[in-house]
C-alpha cells in the first residue's frame, strides 16, 4: 500500500527547566494514501506532538532531534521555512479540537476562507466566495450565501466545527488532520461530525489523520490505527486487528478499560494501575514495563523489537510476541485480556430504602436583560434553566442525570445545594425544606451534602496545600479533630500515598487532584455526594479508579449519589436511576438499566444511540439525531424536542406533553412524551 | 498530564531567573544601599545634620564635609543619609497602608454586590480625578504643611491603583470553580475572600508596591522640594535641594548630593518592580 506520509525515526525533545524531555522516541508511522488513519493514546503519549512535529509547528523549547517524514516525496522536516509554507494550509491543513478558539472571531466566515485562498491569485474575489459557498455547502451548512457572512460566534457549536472543516478542505489539501475533532462537541454531535469526516472522504478521497482519545470515535471511522503510550508506538494495524486481536498488553488494557466496552454492569470497572512514566529518565526495556499486568524478567532490561503479527501490516513491540517465546510455549500469544476478577453487579438499593432527597417542581431562573431593558425593547428578562424538575434519591442509591450541554444538568445539581438560586419548588432532604432554611440551619446541612466539581484542578484552590485542602471543611464547620490524623484517615480513604498532604494542586495529576475532591468531599461523612461530572478531563485508565473508588466509598459509607453527566457509557455502569434532561426539563426518569435497554422518549433514544461503540463492526449508518439544542431565551412552543424529533406530529408541536408514568416490562418510568417507545416499536418492525 | 515530574520548588526557579536578571539585580542592589543607608543613617553620618559650621559654609567637598556644606554650613552628607530616612519612612508606611487599604477595598468591590462595586468604583475615579500635586496644595493650604500630611495624601492617592487591581482579580476569580467548592463546603464569604482568594491576588498588587515606592518618594521630595512637606530645619531630599536651589550661583554641590540619591532610589526601586514581574507573570517574559 502507498504511503502519503511516512514517518521514520521521529525523535522529539522539549527543553525543560528539569532537564530534557524526550516527548517522542522513534516514532514509525505510514499513512496509506486515501485511507484514515487514527492515533489513539491518553494524555502525555506524545499523539499530538508528532502532529505539530510533522507540521513544524513545534513549541519553542521543542526540537526534532533525527528522522524523516516523507510527504508527497519530500521530507518535511528538512524544507525550509519557506517551503514550509506552501505545505501548511495547501496541501497538509487541520480541524482543530475547539473552533471557539481556533477561529478569528472580528471576522466574518467570508474574510476568513478567502484570506485561506490568498495563494490563488488568479482567483477573483467572487469566485474565492463562489468556493467558500460551495464547500460550507458541502459540509451540511444551511444557508451558506448568508451564514458566510456571518461571524464565529453566531454559529452554534457544531456549526462551527462544520465550518472549521470546510476551512481545512477550502484547498483540496492531500493530508485533512483533525485533532481530538469530536472532544468540545456533546454525543449527538460528535456522530454527526463522525458521519460529516466519512462522507467527505468518499467524495473529496483525502487522506484524513484523526488524533484522539475516544475509542470510540476511532472505531467508527478510521481504517488503520497507530497506538501511542508514553512517546512510543506501542502497535500498529487495521482498525479490526486493534479492536479484536490487540496484541500489546497496553492496548488490551486500554481497551478493557473502556466502559462503552464492558457490556455487562460489573462491581469494578478495569483499571491501568499506576502513572505514565516520567520522561526525564527513560527506563531501561520496556517502556510500559511498570504498569504491565504480564511483566516478565527481560521486560525490565532490553526494549522489546518489534514482530510483524501476519501478513497484514499488524505491528507491536513486546516480549511476549517474540517469536522464540512463542515456540517454546511459555506464553499464550493473546494473554487473556479480561484477567482481572471483576466481581458481581452491586445489589441496587431496594425500592423501600427511604427517600433521603426529595426535588419537587424545582424551578431556575437566571436574568439575561435588566428589568429597565426587557420594558422598553420588550426583550425577556429572563431565560429558564430549569423547569418543574423533580426527582428523588433513595438512599445508597446512584442516580444519573444526563443531558446535551445547555440541558440545565448543572444548574440543577448546584440549586439543589443552594450554589444557585431557586426561583420556586422545594428541596426536602431529611425532612427538612432546604429552600427556606436559616443560614445556620444550611450551614448545618452543608455537612450531609457534598459537591464534587467538573475540574479536578480548578475546583482546587491553588495556593493551598493538600492537606489544608482535605482539613478545610474541618475549620469551616468549627469541628474540634486533630487535623493530621483526619488528613492522614482521609489520604488512606482515597488511597492517597501521605507525602501528597503537602504538594500543591498544580502539582497534581488530573486523577491525583480528583482523589483530593472525593477525600474533601466525604470529609465529614456526608451522605450525599453531588458529582458534576467527575471523571471529565480523565484518561480512561484512571477514570475506571475513580469510579471504582466512588464505588467502594459509596458501599462502605451509604452515600448516596448523583452523578451529572454527558458521558453515557459511565452513567450506564454506575447509575441505579437515570434522569435525562432537554432544555431544563425532565422528559425521562426511571431505572437506569431499563432506560438504557429500551428508552421510551425519542430523545433518550438518540443519546442512547448516539454513542460510537468502539467496535469496528457496529458502525452506525444513520445519523440518530439531527440538529442541535435550541436556545433557551427561544423554546420551541409545544413539545420542546419536536424540532428535532422524527416521530413529531401536529399535536407535538402544539401541545407539550406532561412527565407521566408508563409502565413498561414491569417497572414504573416518567415520560415527557406523546408517543412514548415510538422508536422502540419502529426498530423492532424494521428488524 | 499524568507524568509524574519530580518536584521542582517554584521558589527556587523564580530566585533563579531573578540571578540571571542583570537589570534585576542592579535594582536589588540599589535598594538595599536605599535601606542600609536610611536605616543605619545615625552610625554613617559624619556629622549631625542640623550641627551649624559657620567658618566652612558653602565648601565643597573636602576630607571633612565629604559631599560640601550649605549657607548655614550643615554637612550636606550627613543630611543627605537623614534625608534619606524620611523618604524611606513615607514610602514604607504609606506604601503598606495604601497597598492594605486598596487590597481590602479591592476584594470588596469585586465580591460584593454590585451597588457597593458602582460606589467604590466612583470613588476610586473621583480621587484618580485629581492630580496629586494640585490635591496636595489644596490640602496644604487648609490644613498646614507637615509630614504626616503628605504621609495620608500619599496614602489616598495611591489606594485606587491597588483596588483596581484587586477589583479585577477579584472578579475574575469569583465565578471560579474553586471558589465554588469552598462555597458548596459551607464557607463564609470573610474565609472565601481572605484564605482563597488573597493569595492568588496579592502577587501583583506586591510588584506593584514595589514599582510605586519611587512615585511615593517622589511626591514627598517635591511636596517638601515646595516646601509643603518636611519643614526645615528638618532634612529630607526635597528639602536639601530646595535649599541647594536657592543658593545654585554660590555652589552646585547640594543639588548633586540631594539629586543623585532620588534618581538612584527611583532606578533601584523600578528595576526591582520590573524584574520581579517578569518573573511572577511568565506572559510578560520576553522571548525565551
Amino acid at each position: 500500500m502507498e504511503s502519503l506520509l511516512s514517518i521514520r525515526g521521529l525523535n522529539v525533545e522539549f527543553q525543560t527547566p528539569s532537564g530534557p524531555l524526550h516527548v517522542l522516541r522513534d516514532i514509525n508511522i505510514d499513512v496509506p494514501r486515501g485511507k484514515i488513519l487514527g492515533i489513539v493514546g491518553e494524555s502525555g503519549s506524545g499523539k499530538s506532538t508528532v502532529i505539530w512535529a510533522i507540521n513544524r509547528l513545534l513549541a519553542s523549547n521543542g526540537a526534532v532531534n533525527g528522522g524523516t517524514a516523507t510527504f508527497d516525496g519530500q521530507d518535511l522536516l528538512a524544507l525550509n521555512d519557506r517551503q514550509m509554507l506552501s505545505v501548511r494550509g495547501e496541501q497538509i491543513s487541520m480541524v482543530f479540537q475547539d473552533p471557539m478558539t481556533s477561529q478569528i472571531p472580528v471576522l466574518t466566515y467570508d474574510r476568513q476562507m478567502s484570506d485561506i485562498q490568498y495563494r490563488r491569485k488568479e482567483l477573483s474575489m467572487k469566485d474565492k466566495r463562489e468556493r467558500a459557498i460551495r464547500i460550507m455547502h458541502k459540509v451540511g451548512i444551511p444557508d451558506p450565501e448568508d451564514r458566510i457572512l456571518q461571524y464565529p460566534h453566531h454559529f452554534s457549536g457544531g456549526m462551527r466545527q462544520r465550518a472549521g472543516i470546510a476551512m481545512a478542505l477550502l484547498m483540496d489539501p492531500l493530508l485533512l488532520i483533525a485533532d481530538e475533532p469530536t472532544t468540545a462537541l456533546d454525543v449527538t454531535l460528535e456522530a454527526q461530525i463522525i458521519h460529516l469526516i466519512q462522507e467527505l472522504r468518499a467524495e473529496f478521497e483525502a487522506t484524513i489523520m484523526v488524533v484522539s482519545h475516544n475509542l470510540g470515535l476511532i472505531a467508527e471511522l478510521c481504517d488503520q490505527v497507530v497506538v501511542m503510550y508514553a512517546g512510543e508506538v506501542v502497535e500498529y494495524g487495521s482498525v479490526s486487528n486493534l479492536f479484536y486481536e490487540p496484541a500489546h498488553p497496553y492496548t488490551q488494557a486500554l481497551l478493557n478499560c473502556d466502559p462503552a466496552r464492558t457490556q455487562t454492569k460489573t462491581r469494578y470497572l478495569p483499571v491501568i494501575p499506576g502513572d505514565v512514566p516520567d520522561l526525564h529518565v527513560l527506563p531501561t526495556g520496556c517502556i510500559f514495563a511498570a504498569r504491565c499486568s504480564q511483566v516478565m524478567e527481560q521486560c525490565k532490561t532490553t526494549s522489546p523489537a518489534k514482530v510483524q503479527l501476519d501478513e497484514s501490516q499488524h505491528v507491536a513491540s513486546c516480549h511476549l510476541l517474540d517469536p522464540g517465546l512463542q515456540a517454546s510455549g511459555n506464553a499464550p500469544r493473546n494473554v487473556s485480556p479480561q484477567g482481572d476478577a471483576l466481581g458481581e453487579a452491586r445489589p441496587k438499593p431496594s425500592v423501600e430504602s427511604g427517600e433521603s432527597l426529595k426535588v419537587e417542581d424545582l424551578c431556575v431562573r437566571f436574568q439575561i436583560n435588566s428589568w429597565i431593558r426587557s420594558k422598553i425593547q420588550k426583550r425577556p428578562r429572563f431565560v429558564e434553566a430549569v423547569i418543574d424538575a423533580s426527582l428523588s434519591l433513595r438512599q445508597g442509591e446512584t442516580l444519573g442525570l444526563v443531558g446535551e450541554s445547555g440541558s440545565g444538568k448543572t444548574t440543577l445539581g448546584r440549586a439543589i445545594l443552594g450554589l444557585v438560586q431557586a426561583e420556586s419548588g422545594s428541596v426536602i432532604f431529611d425532612g427538612q425544606e432546604l429552600r427556606t432554611l436559616s443560614r445556620t440551619g444550611f450551614s448545618q446541612l452543608r455537612r450531609n451534602m457534598a459537591m464534587m466539581f467538573q475540574d479536578p484542578v480548578g475546583s482546587l484552590s491553588p495556593r493551598q496545600t493538600v492537606g489544608s485542602l482535605i482539613t478545610e471543611p474541618f475549620q469551616i464547620h468549627r469541628i474540634n479533630a486533630d487535623l493530621d490524623e483526619e488528613a492522614a484517615r482521609l489520604c488512606e480513604m482515597v488511597r492517597m500515598p501521605q507525602d501528597f498532604l503537602s504538594r500543591y494542586p498544580h502539582e497534581l495529576s488530573g486523577g491525583q487532584a480528583r482523589r483530593v475532591g472525593v477525600a474533601r468531599a466525604l470529609a465529614l461523612n456526608p451522605q450525599i455526594i453531588i458529582a458534576d461530572e467527575p471523571t471529565a478531563g480523565l484518561d480512561v485508565s484512571v477514570q475506571g479508579e475513580i469510579l471504582n473508588l466512588m464505588n467502594e466509598l459509596q458501599e462502605t459509607h451509604g452515600l448516596s449519589y448523583l452523578i451529572i453527566s454527558h458521558n453515557l457509557p459511565v452513567i450506564r455502569h454506575v447509575s441505579d436511576r437515570l434522569a435525562i434532561m432537554y432544555l431544563g426539563r425532565l422528559v425521562e426518569f426511571g431505572d437506569s438499566d431499563e432506560i438504557f435497554s429500551q428508552p421510551a422518549h425519542p430523545y433518550t433514544q438518540a443519546l442512547v444511540n448516539g454513542v460510537p461503540q468502539p467496535d469496528p463492526n457496529k458502525r452506525r449508518s444513520l445519523v440518530s439525531i439531527e440538529g442541535e439544542v435550541p436556545s433557551l431565551a427561544n423554546r420551541p412552543a409545544g413539545c420542546e424536542f419536536h424540532t428535532r424529533c422524527k416521530y413529531a406530529t401536529a399535536d407535538c408541536r402544539n401541545t407539550r406533553p406532561r412527565l407521566s408514568e408508563i409502565r413498561v416490562n414491569g417497572l414504573d418510568r416518567e415520560v415527557a412524551c406523546h408517543y412514548p417507545l415510538a422508536g422502540e416499536s419502529v426498530e423492532q418492525e424494521r428488524r | 498530564m499524568n507524568v509524574t515530574t519530580p518536584r521542582h520548588s517554584v521558589g527556587r526557579e523564580r530566585l533563579r531567573l531573578f540571578l540571571r536578571n542583570p537589570m534585576g539585580m542592579f535594582g536589588f542592589i540599589l535598594v538595599s544601599l536605599f535601606f542600609i543607608a536610611a536605616i543605619f543613617a545615625p552610625m554613617l553620618a559624619t556629622h549631625d545634620p542640623l550641627a551649624l559650621d559657620i567658618p566652612n559654609r558653602l565648601s565643597g567637598p573636602t576630607l571633612e564635609h565629604w559631599a560640601g556644606t550649605d549657607q548655614l554650613g550643615r554637612d550636606t552628607f550627613s543630611r543627605v543619609l537623614y534625608g534619606g530616612r524620611v523618604a524611606l519612612q513615607v514610602a514604607a508606611i504609606g506604601v503598606s497602608i495604601s497597598l492594605i487599604l486598596g487590597l481590602g477595598l479591592g476584594m470588596l468591590a469585586g465580591y460584593g454586590p454590585r451597588w457597593l462595586d458602582n460606589i467604590l468604583l466612583l470613588l476610586f475615579d473621583s480621587i484618580r480625578s485629581f492630580p496629586t500635586i494640585v490635591l496636595a496644595l489644596a490640602a496644604v493650604a487648609l490644613l498646614g504643611p507637615s509630614l504626616h500630611l503628605v504621609l495620608v495624601i500619599v496614602i489616598v492617592t495611591s489606594i485606587p491603583s491597588y483596588a483596581r487591581l484587586a477589583r479585577t482579580s477579584t472578579m475574575a476569580l469569583k465565578n471560579t470553580d474553586f471558589v465554588l467548592a469552598e462555597k458548596s463546603l459551607g464557607a463564609g464569604t470573610v474565609r472565601t475572600l481572605i484564605r482563597h482568594i488573597m493569595p492568588n491576588v496579592i502577587g501583583p498588587l506586591l510588584i506593584l508596591a514595589a514599582m510605586d515606592v519611587p512615585v511615593v518618594v517622589t511626591i514627598e521630595a517635591g511636596l517638601s522640594f515646595l516646601g509643603l512637606g518636611v519643614q526645615p530645619p528638618m532634612a529630607s531630599w526635597g528639602t536639601v535641594l530646595n535649599e541647594g536651589y536657592l543658593i545654585i550661583r554660590l555652589t552646585p554641590w547640594p543639588i548633586v548630593a540631594g539629586g543623585i540619591p532620588l534618581v538612584l532610589t527611583t532606578l533601584g526601586f523600578t528595576f526591582l518592580g520590573e524584574a520581579l514581574r517578569d518573573i511572577f507573570d511568565p506572559r510578560l517574559r520576553k522571548g525565551r
